[in-house]
């Protein structure tokens, strides 16, 4: 199993006139190549933020502090925006939440798809249109040799959603990131765009990064999943693992609320996602945690190995 | 049936809170209170000119006519002879004051109709909806030309002018407002509740759909005052010798050469309450839009 | 639905409201207190030259047949005749529609030429000295009355400094003043929602999406920022419009330019009515033609737009 990404102790501010956002805080985690990594966190907890670092997409008054970012050993922080234009799109690509905004809507959808291989192969748009076809029939949408012509307005959310897949796929990227891919779809739709994902993961060997709030739907596809809190990892591992026996405590509730919600049952976990400018001290999950120890509030609990996943939390030492 | 009438209540408690919290943004905003003073001066001399103007702003006496700004006459003497600062005062009622009166007018007829045009929809919208689209064919200040100079000279025919010309925008403004509105959950609510279609129109769907109007009604008043004082520059209008703004700066132009400050004043007069008008908008514009404060974007 | 459709449905519907407007206009008009043919004849007249006259000028007959004869008039380009010339108020407003054109589009293009740039420019550095620049000038174009900037740049360059002539339109130099004060007019304005536009164009998701494919940085402004900031450019121009033509419509009287502007207004006082309706029918003919085609640009630059007839804002 070969190493493809190394992320060391990663920092993300934004620096705000109201105060420093600490977006991402001490992140650390590793992905093999062909895996499937599920990040999951409630919004807030720094994982949008996790994925613009990992394509260079961060911007003023956003800043990357500090850590490194390993790709296949190129260190990313490092990168020049000249570099970067050469990895995005091609090495390293992205599918984003909404599709209704992340499409231009002036337009023609197959033309924006074949934006990327213009940006890379260089030469006019309009030689790139078979292919483009292709794609689309790679990621079934229907019709593709009059879809390719047809402006966002006229199609429905789950094909566009299948337009943004297509353009992540279509330079063979050693690694794609989806964040949020089925969240502004209906929960019909979202099941097809996953199986469509895992598909193609399969057949083009990638490695994906997938990043939601719906642990649900991380554990179908996931095979290792990473639980962030408030720009903190807490907790890393093996998908079905996690299932079985979640050792943090926000993991342990995140899942009770699948499962209350299973049995139709809604609840939720007490208390509010903390603030990123002031986040308490110590661990932060402490003011809602239920398995709080007295010196939660004072000390940051460390990652640790136990049972073969990273979890930081004091109940394991930490 | 409770739970209805609970959300209507809990949405008019947060319907006041924001206006509150629009008075706090103003607050913090020098330039705004600034202009927020300029704009109730203007407006209550509109009211009270006449009993604060420190001479008769008609008392003309050619022998001193074009007199430049002194201690006795602070802004000078026009080209009558006439107290250049007792006829700005006095004035304000006819540049302002008319300028005010006829946007409000325009922009609650204009409201009312894009609201039953947006909420009934049907052969009212269609109606309302075509001819609104011819009012809108004619260039503001063309209609107002038109309708000035056929009605005839005069504070009413200045007001029809100024309403009528201004009334088109409201009517599309408020519509699209409404058919926003008329889709969110309290006003089914209201309408489940049985309450009758005025009473659903005005109490429910009116308050949430006017925010878009009163901006527009604010940076109006800048446009209204601009038609109001060139209708007088051009001879149209009220007629002389009536202290409009507009009209003292058309009389007073044949002696700019010699006599500028006759041009100079009633320009100023005009041009820093179009000024305090449309700062007021844009304040109110901030304070009212909820993007504009939310910075902070998701993490 | 195609281009073509639209266009067609567009023009179907811009033809309707011209009609609609003479009708507003004819209502206006004869809404007048007072009876045109005894104006027109003078105070001196007889009685039977008064009715002459009203025969004359149809006045006699119901108003939906005036109606209805105005608008067959206006279709073969007779606009009637003008009292104090004597001749066809087609001619008299060809005659001057020149001066306008070339008052407008000086000013137009001037006004383009300075805001867009300027606009551009402030929304890529928003806290900028050229940001404020923009504000300012927004503030002072739209609230200094037209009237009063064009007496004021006369009093600077053409009195005290005599660089400028002041009225009239004998040389190229008499366009400069005229076309700055309606170019100032505009300017602010333009600049500031050119800023907003792009400020909004440059924040949008889609730019997100073309950066993450490794597009250049050029293209993604021309294509992903600019095209789309086009959108509310447009409707900002095509909204100026109105101020444009009524903007000349003042300043052609400030300066003694001698375009159909000045006309208008001197009919006015002269009572020439038709001479006035004419021009006024004119005028916004003209505005809903141009208004046709600035929404078949839009239409083009947005395909969104092909689908709607009705604009809701």
């Amino acid at each position: 199993m070969s190493r493809l990404l190394e992320v060391e102790n990663l920092k993300v501010y934004y620096y705000l006139p109201q105060g420093v956002v600490k977006a991402v805080d001490d992140v650390s985690f590793t992905l093999d190549k062909g895996e499937i990594l599920g990040v999951a966190g409630e919004s807030g907890s720094g994982k949008s933020t996790l994925a613009l670092a990992l394509a260079g997409l961060i911007r003023p008054p956003g800043r990357i502090v500090s850590g490194r970012i390993l790709f296949n050993g190129l260190d990313l922080t490092k990168l020049s925006e000249g570099e970067w234009r050469k990895i995005r799109g091609k090495r390293i690509s992205l599918i984003f939440q909404d599709p209704n905004t992340y499409l231009n809507p002036v337009y023609a959808t197959g033309f924006q798809v074949a934006e990327v291989y213009e940006a890379h192969r260089g030469g006019r748009i309009a030689r790139y249109m078979d292919l483009v076809k292709d794609l689309f029939r790679k990621v079934k949408i229907a019709d593709p040799e009059r879809r390719v012509y047809s402006y966002p307005h006229q199609m429905s959310g789950g094909m566009k959603q299948r337009v943004l897949i297509s353009m992540a796929i279509a330079e063979k990227p050693d690694l794609i990131i989806a964040d949020e891919p089925t969240s502004a779809l209906d929960v019909t739709i979202q099941a097809e765009i996953i199986e469509l994902l895992r598909n193609i993961i399969k057949e083009t060997g990638s490695t994906l990064i997938i990043i939601s709030h719906d642990l649900a739907l991380l554990l179908e596809i996931a095979n290792r999943i990473m639980i962030m809190y408030a720009g903190k990892v807490v907790e890393v591992g093996n998908a079905d693992e996690i299932a079985r026996d979640p050792l943090h405590p926000y993991t342990r509730m995140l899942l009770e609320t699948l499962r209350y919600e299973r049995k139709k049952r809604l609840r939720a976990i007490p208390g509010s996602i903390p603030s990123l400018i002031n986040p308490p001290s110590g661990c932060r999950f402490h003011p809602r945690c239920p398995a709080r120890l007295p010196h939660c509030d004072r000390i940051e609990p460390k990652p640790l190995w136990e049972k073969g996943r990273v979890v930081a939390c004091h109940l394991y030492g930490g | 049936m409770e739970g209805n009438v609970e959300l209507l209540n809990r949405l008019e408690e947060a319907r006041r809170k924001r206006l509150l919290e629009i008075w706090e943004v103003f607050k913090s905003n020098r330039v705004a209170l600034i202009a927020l003073a300029i704009v109730t001066v203007t407006v209550a001399l509109s009211i009270a000119g006449p009993h604060i103007a420190p001479r008769d702003p008609y008392d003309f006496d050619l022998s001193r006519a074009r007199k430049p700004p002194s201690p006795e006459y602070p802004l000078g003497l026009d080209e009558m002879g006439r107290d250049i600062l007792s006829r700005l005062i006095v004035g304000a009622r006819y540049t302002v004051g008319i300028s005010v009166f006829s946007v409000v007018l325009g922009a609650s007829v204009g409201s009312l109709l894009g609201l039953i045009s947006g909420y009934k929809g049907g052969l009212w919208d269609a109606v309302i909806q075509r001819v609104n689209d011819i009012l809108l064919a004619f260039p503001t200040i063309l209609l107002a030309i038109a309708l000035v100079a056929f009605i005839g000279q005069g504070v009413h025919s200045l007001v029809v002018a100024i309403a009528i010309s201004s009334m088109p925008i409201y009517v599309r403004l408020v519509r699209a407002s409404v058919l926003q509105v008329v889709v969110e959950d309290y006003v089914v609510a209201a309408k489940l509740l049985g309450l009758s279609s005025w009473r659903v129109m005005l109490k429910h769907v009116l308050p949430n759909a006017i925010s878009p109007a009163i901006v527009q009604a604010t940076y109006h008043m800048g446009l209204a005052i601009l038609i109001a004082s060139a209708l007088g520059f051009l001879g149209l209008g009220v007629p002389p010798p009536t202290p409009e703004w507009g009209a003292m700066i058309g009389s007073g132009r044949t002696y700019l050469f010699s006599s500028p400050h006759i041009v100079l004043f009633p320009g100023l007069a005009i041009a820093i309450t179009i000024i305090s008008f449309n700062i007021l908008g844009d304040t109110l514009r901030d304070a009212l839009d909820p993007r504009s404060r939310a910075l902070l974007r998701r993490f | 639905m195609s281009l073509l459709s639209y266009l067609f449905f567009r023009g179907l519907q811009s033809l309707l409201t011209f009609i609609g407007a003479i009708l507003i206009v004819f209502v206006i008009v004869r809404v007048l207190p007072g009876d045109p043919a005894r104006l027109i004849a003078g105070p001196e007249a007889l009685e039977e030259d008064v009715e002459r006259i009203r025969v004359q000028l149809g006045l006699n007959k119901p108003l939906y047949e005036q109606f209805i004869d105005y608008i067959s008039s206006v279709a073969r380009g007779d606009l009637g005749r003008s009292i104090k010339y004597g001749t066809p108020v087609l001619n008299e407003i060809i005659a001057r529609l020149p001066y306008t054109l070339a008052l407008a589009l000086v000013a137009e293009t001037i006004a383009v030429a300075i805001a867009i740039p300027l606009g551009v420019v402030a929304a890529i550095r928003p806290r900028s000295v050229l940001s404020s620049i923009v504000s300012v000038l927004a503030v002072l174009g739209s609230s200094f009355p037209i009237f009063w900037t064009g007496l004021i740049l006369i009093f600077i360059f053409a009195v005290k400094l005599r660089v400028l002539p002041s009225s009239g339109a004998e040389s190229p130099q008499h366009l400069i003043l005229p076309a700055v004060t309606l170019a100032f007019f505009l300017t602010g304005n333009l600049a500031r929602i050119t800023r907003a536009a792009v400020m909004e164009a440059l924040a949008s998701n889609h730019v997100v999406t073309a950066i993450a494919k490794g597009l250049s940085p050029g293209k993604v402004l021309t294509r992903h920022v600019l095209r789309n900031a086009l959108i509310p450019i447009l409707t900002i121009i095509n909204i100026q419009l109105g101020s444009l033509l009524g903007g000349a419509i003042i300043t052609e009287t400030v300066f003694a330019w001698p375009g159909i502007g000045s006309l208008l207004v001197d009919s006015l006082f002269y009572r020439d009515y038709p001479l006035a309706q004419g021009i006024i029918m004119f005028i916004v003919g003209a505005f809903i033609l141009l208004n046709l085609v600035t929404d078949i640009l839009y239409a083009l630059v947005d395909p969104r737009v092909r689908e709607i007839l009705w604009r809701v804002t």
